[in-house]
């Protein structure tokens, strides 16, 4: 299964409740216009309920889960989509209610609408959708650029809002069979409840591996890479797999205790982990100067960038830019040690050389690495990114598979080229560092 | 672009809910709500109208002409078929499952109000 399918797969599922209820529809839904609105309201709540709660069992971030879907950053995205349908769907349910019910009178679309005295079936909807837009609104811009980790905090409002969405669906239900309502929503809700106990408590608990911060390497003025020793069993991880870090270190000045994604850029095979960080916000920047010693928590691995191996059979163009080298560090480091032939061409896209991290240490990997060629973009001198400049540099390169990871931009203008090279769609894999 | 059309839905949301409350705030009051006024029907008057065609019924004391109703109900008309030409507060207070109606649909009936029951 392709991770397209696989992702195909969870939409199928999530959207099966709504299957169910159109299979199930009744002359009367359709016997007049009215009729119609207030199936199709009907419908929308019972697909958005659905949606909802499948982007909830989604959020259960078990290592090795999200592989099938193409690695967690995809799964978050599908997550995101899942979201914004319900979002769609919720806003319209109660507004086709209301306009189904105004065919009878103003009053009855009223009292469709809003709430009286204690009407905890209403009540409960209109919380549910409150907090909806609360919590989802500003992953949508909606009041401008949000904050990360005060949108992280936020997001915890979906717990509610799932809760009073539930309640209010088995008030009013009656599209389906009351035993499929029954089975089917307290199905999904206990799957949704197990996936959020396994994240807040048992990978809190269980999940986290203790690691020591060992030394601390600058290759450049904003970045460091940590060296760690675990305390407790070892993480056993994939050459561009990403973990969640959490410093515990009390020093720091900004981030400590806070979960942030970095990829693993040791090789599998080495004892002890590197990661390597770019300063790009307050924890980013603070963890610059996390003290050697100090302990962390890792939890992971997730991610599945690149396939399982690598030969010359099937060869491989990688385009970096700027951070979005560790992934690519990591693998070109398992490779070294592996030490098998492959073909593949680095195409790494900086601002200048003296912003070109590691370059030595791939300058070396090109040299001692069967097959392996690099290329420096600089973009001050090369300009953007484009085909010529791949193409020229990179033998047969439509036969490649494109491996992307880069700040937003260059992952778009880099897909576009390989797009403009003719490597198919299903030979593009990107990595995005970005999850909002 | 996906935050665009969310933003457009939700101000979209927000412009419609406004608007039905706007209307319901400016439009006449529809229904005279004075009882008093309506004329007393008894159980027999009642039985006479007990088809899908012409059907009436007595809930909580007030008597409602439900026969243009009945095609904008969501269940198949058979469900209210027995409940025409009688004392259907049960049926109301029980729908399905056993479950009492929604304010929306209380409120509605209003609008079929035809007299008062006397038993
Ligand atoms: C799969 C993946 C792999 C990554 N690998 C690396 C790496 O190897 N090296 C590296 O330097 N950086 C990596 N990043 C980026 C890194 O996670 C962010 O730069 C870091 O979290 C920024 O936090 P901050 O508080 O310093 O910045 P902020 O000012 O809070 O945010 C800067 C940006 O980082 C993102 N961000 C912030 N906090 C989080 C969070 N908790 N979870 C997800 N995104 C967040 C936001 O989109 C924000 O726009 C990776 C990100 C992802 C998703
Ligand atoms: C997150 C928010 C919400 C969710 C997930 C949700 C979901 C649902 C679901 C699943 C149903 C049952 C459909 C069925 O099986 O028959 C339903 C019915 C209903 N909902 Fe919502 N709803 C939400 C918000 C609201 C709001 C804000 C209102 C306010 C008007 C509302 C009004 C109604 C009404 C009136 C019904 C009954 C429809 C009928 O039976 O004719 N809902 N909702």
């Amino acid at each position: 299964m392709t991770p397209l399918q696989a992702r195909s797969l969870i939409w199928v599922l999530a959207l099966l409740p709504a299957i169910v209820a159109v299979v199930m529809l009744r002359e009367s839904d359709l016997a007049s216009p009215e009729a119609v609105l207030n199936y199709l309201g009907r419908l929308t709540g019972i697909a958005g309920l659905a949606l909802m709660l499948a982007a909830a069992i989604l959020s259960c971030r078990v290592p090795g889960f999200d592989r099938p879907f193409g690695g967690l950053t995809k799964l978050w995205w599908t997550h995101h989509q899942l979201a914004t349908a319900a979002f769609l769907l919720l806003l319209a349910h109660p507004i086709l209610l209301t306009l189904a019910a105004a065919s009878v009178s103003l009053d009855a679309a009223v009292a469709t609408l809003l709430p009286s005295g204690l009407d905890w079936a209403l009540w409960t909807g209109w919380g549910a959708l409150l907090l909806l837009m609360l919590f989802l609104g500003p992953g949508y811009r909606f009041f401008g650029e949000p904050d990360y980790q005060r949108w992280k905090r936020l997001h915890r409002l979906a717990a509610p809002a799932v809760v009073l969405a539930l309640i209010h669906t088995l008030y009013l239900a009656r599209t389906l069979p009351w035993l499929w309502e029954a089975v089917l929503w307290l199905g999904l809700a206990a799957l949704a409840v197990v996936s959020i106990l396994y994240r807040f408590s048992w990978s809190r608990r269980f999940g986290r591996r203790p690691y020591r911060v060992a030394r601390v390497v600058r290759p450049a003025n904003n970045v460091v890479e940590l060296e760690l020793e675990a305390e407790g069993p070892a993480l056993t991880y994939e050459a561009g797999q990403f973990v969640y870090l959490t410093p515990r270190d009390p020093s720091l000045v900004a981030g400590r205790g806070e979960e942030h994604p970095y990829t693993l850029s040791s090789a599998p095979g080495e004892t002890g982990l590197r990661i390597a960080i770019k300063a790009l916000g307050d924890a980013s920047r603070a963890i610059q100067d996390i003290a050697e010693g100090s302990r962390v928590q890792v939890e992971g691995p997730y991610g599945g960038f690149f396939p399982q191996r690598s030969s010359p059979d099937a060869p491989e163009l990688w385009i970096a830019g700027g951070i979005g080298i560790t992934p690519f560090l990591a693998r070109a480091r398992h490779l070294a040690e592996v030490g098998e032939p492959v073909d593949i061409v680095l195409i790494f896209c900086v601002q200048d050389e003296a912003r070109a991290l590691w370059l030595d240490e791939f300058r070396e990997l090109a040299t001692t690495l069967p097959g392996f060629s690099l290329h420096m973009h600089y973009f001050y001198e090369n300009g953007p990114l484009d085909s010529t400049f791949v193409g020229e540099r990179c033998p047969n390169v439509e036969t490649r598979t494109a491996y992307i990871c880069g700040p937003g931009p260059l992952l778009g203008l880099a897909q576009k080229v390989a797009h403009e090279l003719n490597i198919p769609r299903s030979r593009i894999v990107t990595e995005e560092f970005d999850l909002l | 672009m996906i935050q665009k059309l969310t933003f457009a839905a939700f101000v979209a949301f927000w412009a419609s809910v406004a608007t039905v409350l706007a209307l319901s705030a400016l439009a006449p009051d529809s229904v005279a709500s004075d009882t008093d006024a309506l004329p007393e029907i008894d159980a027999e008057t009642l039985a006479g109208h007990a088809s899908l065609d012409d059907c009436w019924m007595a809930i909580e004391g007030k008597v409602y002409d439900f026969t243009d109703y009945i095609p904008k109900h969501p269940t198949p008309p058979s469900i209210m078929a027995p409940w025409c030409g009688r004392e259907a507060t049960e049926g109301m207070r029980t729908k399905g499952y056993g479950r009492d109606h929604s304010p929306a649909a209380w409120a509605m009936m209003d609008d079929y109000l035809i007299g008062t029951y006397v038993d």
